[in-house]
């Protein structure tokens, strides 16, 4: 009864599937917008006081110490926000005046163009050491014996504003003129961007020299 | 084939992509399968023909 027929040489067939895809994939990207929205809002100071946990949570984070753990059941290092601690000699830095820091920091990396050499948050070039953990680079603590200062935002923020005095590797850092409160808002900004939750990239980071060192 | 939750915020997608398993069976049922009742019908449709 049925006669020969071929599917796939009809038109229709395929400007159906492609329409039944295409309508798909669209409803599914608009919906991921909207679910990821969500996920990358900003944390309040009061949910970080309560412990709850946000990816990007708020800007007061500066006044915690942030650690780089392994998550045994993610399995890869998450960012875990500990006890206060004093940021250059402060841990009560209201929600305004962290923001403000933090909106100083990022300014002036877009002015200095740190992206054009170092990558934020997967955005960027590898000639130079990724950013997103640098706040957690354990390197620091040279830095800190070979400067002599007493704490590790003091060291990044010298180190920022004289990279040439401060060799760090065979691609020595330009000097871009950083002032001392620029170089407080940087450094401000890369420690709560390494408190952000970034489902473990750079991956390994502590573990392959590679890595931190660009080298 | 299927692991326990991982994410930080529970949410469709983050279910979806605890692994390739979960993904290719979201992605066959979701695109593959209505593909074959499309097949069906055009077929159904070029057979009635003429």
């Amino acid at each position: 009864m049925s006669k020969k027929v071929s599917v796939w040489a009809d038109g229709r067939f395929w400007q159906r599937s492609a329409a039944w895809v295409t309508g798909v994939a669209a409803m599914l990207l608009i919906w991921l917008t909207f679910d990821t929205m969500g996920q990358i809002q900003m944390g309040t100071k009061a949910e970080l006081d309560q412990g709850i946990t946000k990816r990007v949570p708020s800007p007061t984070v500066i006044n915690h110490k942030i650690t780089y753990e392994m998550n045994d059941k993610r399995g890869h290092e998450t960012p875990v926000i500990g006890e206060k601690e004093k940021f250059f000699g402060r841990d009560d830095y209201s929600e305004e005046e962290a923001m403000a820091l933090l909106n100083l920091g990022k300014l002036a990396s877009q002015t200095k163009n740190c992206m054009n050499c170092h990558t934020l948050l997967g955005n960027g070039a590898y000639y130079a050491p990724d950013l997103t953990k640098a706040w957690l680079d354990p390197n620091w603590e040279s830095y800190m014996l070979r400067m002599g200062k007493e704490t590790k935002e003091e060291a990044i923020a010298e180190f920022l504003q004289h990279p040439s005095d401060n060799p760090s590797n065979e691609r020595m850092m330009p000097n871009l003129g950083v002032t001392a409160e620029e170089a407080k808002g940087l450094v401000a900004f890369l420690k709560h961007m390494s408190s952000i939750d970034t489902n473990g990239f750079p991956r390994n980071f502590g573990k392959i020299e590679g890595g931190i060192h660009g080298r | 084939m299927f692991s326990e939750f991982t994410d930080i915020v529970p949410s469709f997608f983050g279910w979806l992509n605890q692994g390739p398993m979960t993904l290719t069976l979201f992605l066959h049922g979701a695109i593959v399968l209505p593909m074959f009742f499309i097949y069906k019908q055009e077929k159904k449709r070029l057979e009635s023909e003429k």
